[in-house]
């Protein structure tokens, strides 16, 4: 169950936006759920590097878990009305008690206009031997200029691999951001979760 | 002499604006502005990244617009103030939108009652498609 979790916080918190922004943009991330605090601040060295830190902390279990991710742009599609990106994420941490090291890499494709978002990340975990899919289709009711409130609905699908094993989960997901904001709240009536970020 | 007055005043107005057309809108550019078409620019998080970016330049105009941009997602452009005393080199625009991620469509800047539009060719590099300084091309 602990792994299990420690897996939906990396997912969600991985999949709340892109993982790489623009030159010298700073992130600050946090998450929170019954069990969990997830804290992560991190600067886009470049629009196709980003680096940063996360402290995941479980308050049930009094673990803690310091990590470092590093995700690259692996390329961009601009279109007219449309933008599909390719990205390599990479993270690798600490127990902060036991000095256990943890690793995660992982492939995250997606593509997204004005109304729809479609995309997939794959993960492989290296403390538990894992590999988890993650799908998100999402739709924007309507459209808003840049200085309004953007509303998405989400529908989140992942499948995790362990120990010749398969579990799924589905968790519809309400998105809003206006400009560098953005709050998203999950639940499926048994996992639910709240993210807010900025970027500045 | 009144009237004479008011011709002079309304020419010198008519000829400090221009229009570019874009996504079969047409937008007014008044003098000492710069408008770049973006590809890919489909989110406000996407824009807030271009948006910071053109803040922190020398030659934006910040009393203009908000901060000296004004973003426009839904046509896909950026308008930009044009500080009157500096010069504007277009590739320090280009590059501003490359470090947000994003790529140049087109790019106009209007400038001394000069309408100069920009287009991205194949070397991905900005190339200067004509340049306007007739009065009857300026609206």
């Amino acid at each position: 169950m602990f792994r299990r979790l420690i897996l939906l916080l990396f997912l969600i918190s991985n999949l709340s936006a892109h993982p790489v922004i623009f030159k010298n943009g700073k992130v600050f991330w946090l998450t929170q759920n019954p069990t969990y605090n997830d804290l992560r601040f991190g600067i886009s060295k470049t629009s196709n590097w980003y680096i940063g830190f996360r402290l995941l902390e479980d308050r049930k279990e009094e673990k803690t878990f310091a990590l470092m991710n590093n995700n690259i742009l692996a390329k961009r599609w601009n279109n007219e009305n449309s933008q599909a990106n390719l990205y390599l994420l990479s993270s690798v941490g600490l127990n902060t008690k036991s000095s256990k090291v943890m690793s995660t890499v992982g492939v995250h494709g997606d593509w997204e206009n004005r109304r729809f978002m479609v995309m997939e990340m794959l993960e492989y975990y290296s403390y538990n031997d894992s590999l988890v899919s993650n799908t998100r289709l999402a739709f924007s009711p309507f459209t808003v200029d840049y200085s309004k409130i953007s509303t998405w609905l989400i529908a989140h699908y992942r499948v995790s691999y362990e120990d010749k094993n398969a579990s799924e989960m589905f968790i519809p997901v309400l998105r809003i951001f206006k400009r560098n904001y953005l709050f998203e709240f999950g639940s499926n009536g048994k996992d639910s979760f709240v993210t807010f970020m900025i970027h500045y | 002499m009144k009237n004479l007055l008011s011709l002079v005043l309304l020419l010198s107005l008519v000829f400090s604006q221009s229009k570019v057309t874009i996504d079969n809108e047409e937008i007014d550019m008044n003098q000492n502005e710069a408008i770049v078409e973006v590809l890919g620019m489909v989110c406000s998080m996407c824009a807030f990244g271009i948006e910071e970016g053109f803040s922190k330049e020398e030659f934006v105009d910040k009393s203009k617009f908000s901060n000296g941009v004004l973003v426009d997602i839904d046509a896909k452009f950026v308008q930009l103030g044009l500080k009157k005393s500096s010069s504007v080199n277009p590739e320090a625009i280009y590059n501003v939108i490359q470090d947000a991620g994003y790529e140049v469509k087109k790019l106009y800047i209007l400038k001394e009652n000069q309408l100069t539009k920009y287009n991205v060719g194949k070397l991905n590099i900005l190339e200067k498609e004509l340049k306007e300084n007739t009065p009857e091309n300026i609206l």
